[in-house]
């Protein structure tokens, strides 16, 4: 039976799961993180960037990707999976512009995306692709910006921010807490990088932020403008944990003051 | 992947006017019939290093069957672009193409993936010289020096510890003799255990020129670096 | 009934096209834009057979855009109008093949040099240093083999233009009124009123 060419590789499980996508996921769990967040007018991406080697080259090292003009795409999960769904997902852009003169929307290639992962999910003789992916932009004539995800089983959904790969859950729920509507540029350039501290221990080096702000206007943050956002950040937790001492000290004092004035007034007598 | 940390190591370098490739060879003895690669053919016995267009060469770390028949896939899409943009194929493209097809193996039922690791060293306009490396999944990366197959942690470090900026390519044939000798198994270097090859830009007509050695060439190599390496040693013990 | 120009200099290749489109002896508009920009240094006249010209000049622009979009970088100016004439010459050879002339410049910014290229719709492919399609080379190729230098700055380059343009319009019958003018260069391309 199973030795059939054409038996599909994803096959339900006795109750109800499908393995095969399940694995998927945890290679994506396993994959550098990537945060989206999406402030007032702009959306912000921002990846865990793992250290080049010394002799590799940087240039080949790509996690964030223009798909058109006006989208950008961000994986985790497997790399050369997320090559193959990538140039797919250009060549649809490209092909929709051709046929009906527009641009494609953001929400049409997250769902053109999604359809292809999911298709691999069921047809014959293939596995799912490895990878979740966090697309971002601007539709054409519209000021919102969109931050979509899509999963490995086909799944796609809009987010106002949201975390995938290593660690995304703790980012997530980090991200939960946090987040505002109507953030500013800087304000959301500020979340997506503290969030990505949460996870990503050392420091500046290891980040990357792509900032769009508007139809087609994209830009990537260099070194020092991210090192001078991470240094801010840091020194506002230095002055949060400062507070927070200088208070735990005054209580302490306080503590101190009272347990000092009470053997005078009401201590345990019976003891000397 | 197992398969491939069996394999006769393959050595590339990346130097700021050419590429230098080295490869072990594991198919010897006494009976074997080289004559083709010592006379004919365009250098290389045909085992380890390959070209696959005139500015790409590349060497294969894995099992060699898998590896001829990614070979030819790979010359027929460098000619396929040679065919429709009437250009030499960049080379970063050449590997993709190359790693679309390792993918596709790993993602389509009934076939098993290629067991087959690959550098890739070429030239063309846009980044000028490059190096790049392929595994089985289908990944690849861009490197500066890097090492696949037997030993490739300990080359590795090697290259690591000894690589320049501003290498020059002959600084870099140095370079990857030495990591070689120190690598494989033998005690000796020689033609019948070594393939060589560079890619650099011809001297007049700025085009990139693939050299891969003859076993004669590289005995001479051998022995200009060799004796070279011996002179250090006497300088050394003489201070 | 489409005229359309380029001619090289030093360091740029300018590109003009008439902008009217007609249907039988009507004038339907003087605003049609007949140069495509392909890439930030490529740009494309086209003429020939009316809906041929609009459709096949929008096949390459999405091709060549798709190609910069997946490598990061642009093809070069020789291996575009390669892949043009390619799609060209495989077209002659279905079953409906495109009636397109076009004249292809760009500018070169890895060896930092002009190219234009000739390519009609039997995929013939010649890199010229001026060249023209339609009426307008009866007239307009003898003044360029007269006044062409490829060592002219981009106001000799133009006056020579002008001197096509005029031509044209004092000789041919049914001359077209309007022109538009492209520039390919070192800072990409721009449009010029002539």
């Amino acid at each position: 039976m199973s030795r059939s060419y054409d038996r599909a590789l994803t096959v339900f499980s006795p109750d109800g799961h499908l393995f095969q996508v399940e694995y998927a996921l945890e290679a994506v769990k396993k994959g550098t993180c990537a945060v989206g967040v999406r402030g007032q007018d702009v959306v912000v991406l921002g990846v865990e960037k793992k250290s080049v080697l010394q002799l590799q080259d940087p240039r080949t090292v790509r996690k964030v990707v223009m798909l058109d003009d006006h989208i950008c795409l961000a994986f985790a999960g497997l790399n050369a999976d997320g090559r193959v769904l990538i140039d797919k997902a250009r060549i649809e852009c490209q092909s929709h512009r051709l046929t009906v003169e527009d641009p494609v929307t953001v929400e049409y290639i997250t769902r053109h995306i999604a359809g292809i992962q999911q298709r691999y999910t069921q047809s014959g003789g293939v596995r799912p692709f490895g990878i979740s992916t966090l697309i971002v932009g601007f539709d054409p004539h519209d000021t919102r910006p969109r931050l979509y995800q899509t999963e490995p089983g086909g799944i796609y959904s809009a987010w106002k921010a949201n975390a995938i790969g290593r660690s995304s859950k703790t980012v997530r729920e980090f991200l939960e807490k946090n987040h505002k509507d109507d953030m500013t540029r800087d304000e959301t350039i500020k979340l997506t990088i503290k969030s990505l501290l949460e996870v990503v221990q050392t420091g500046a080096k290891n980040i990357e932020i792509n900032v769009m702000e508007s139809y087609g206007k994209i830009t990537a943050l260099d070194l020092p403008q991210i090192e001078a956002i991470v240094a801010e950040i840091e020194r506002e937790k230095e002055a949060e944990a400062e507070r927070k001492r200088s208070r735990l000290a005054a209580t302490a004092a306080g503590q101190a003051a009272m347990s000092q004035a009470a053997p005078g007034s009401g201590g345990p007598s019976g003891q000397q | 992947m197992e398969a491939i940390s069996h394999a006769g190591s393959v050595l590339g370098v990346l130097a700021k006017d050419g590429v230098v490739l080295a490869a072990e060879k594991k198919v010897t003895g006494k009976l074997l019939d080289l004559s083709g690669a010592r006379e004919g053919g365009y250098g290389g016995s045909g085992e380890k290093i390959f070209l696959l267009n005139s500015n790409v060469i590349s060497g294969v770390a894995g099992i060699t069957a898998d590896a001829n028949s990614l070979v030819n896939y790979a010359r027929a899409a460098a000619q396929r672009h040679l065919f429709v943009y009437n250009e030499d194929i960049p080379v970063e493209l050449l590997a993709q193409r190359l790693c679309d097809l390792k993918q596709g193996y790993t993602q389509y039922g009934g076939l098993r993936p290629f067991g087959v690791s690959l550098l890739y060293a070429g030239y063309d306009p846009h980044y000028q010289f490059q190096l790049y490396q392929s595994d089985p999944s289908g990944n690849y990366s861009g490197w500066k020096a890097t090492c696949i197959g037997a030993n490739n942690g300990t080359a590795q470090s090697l290259l690591k510890q000894e690589y320049k900026e501003d290498i020059g390519v002959e600084e870099a044939i140095g370079l990857v003799l030495r990591v070689m000798s120190k690598t494989m198994d033998s005690t000796t270097l020689g033609s019948e255990k070594l393939e060589f090859a560079t890619m650099t830009l011809d001297a007049t007509t700025k085009q990139p020129k693939a050299k891969i050695y003859k076993p004669a060439e590289i005995d001479a190599l051998l022995a200009k670096h060799d004796l070279a390496k011996k002179d250090e040693d006497a300088e050394m013990r003489a201070t | 009934m489409d005229i359309s120009f380029a001619l090289t200099g030093k360091g740029y290749v300018i590109v003009a096209a008439d902008t009217t489109a007609a249907r039988s002896i009507v004038k339907m508009k003087t605003d049609e834009d007949k140069i495509k920009v392909l890439s930030p240094h490529l740009l494309m006249a086209f003429s020939g057979e009316p809906g041929d010209t609009l459709q096949f000049a929008e096949y390459v622009e999405r091709n060549i855009r798709l190609y910069q979009i997946r490598n990061t970088y642009a093809l070069r100016p020789p291996s575009a109008a390669s892949w043009i004439r390619r799609s060209l010459a495989d077209s002659l050879r279905s079953r409906r093949p495109y009636a397109v002339n076009l004249l292809i410049g760009g500018y070169d910014t890895s060896t930092s040099t002009p190219h234009l290229y000739w390519v009609d719709y039997l995929g013939t492919l010649s890199p010229v240093p001026f060249g023209a399609h339609g009426y307008g080379s009866y007239f307009g190729l003898s003044l360029l083999d007269r006044y062409h230098d490829p060592e002219a700055t981009l106001e000799e380059g133009l006056d020579t233009l002008r001197r096509c343009i005029d031509e044209v319009s004092k000789r041919l019958v049914v001359s077209p009124g309007k022109y538009k003018v492209k520039i390919v260069d070192k800072d990409g391309v721009r449009e010029i009123e002539l």
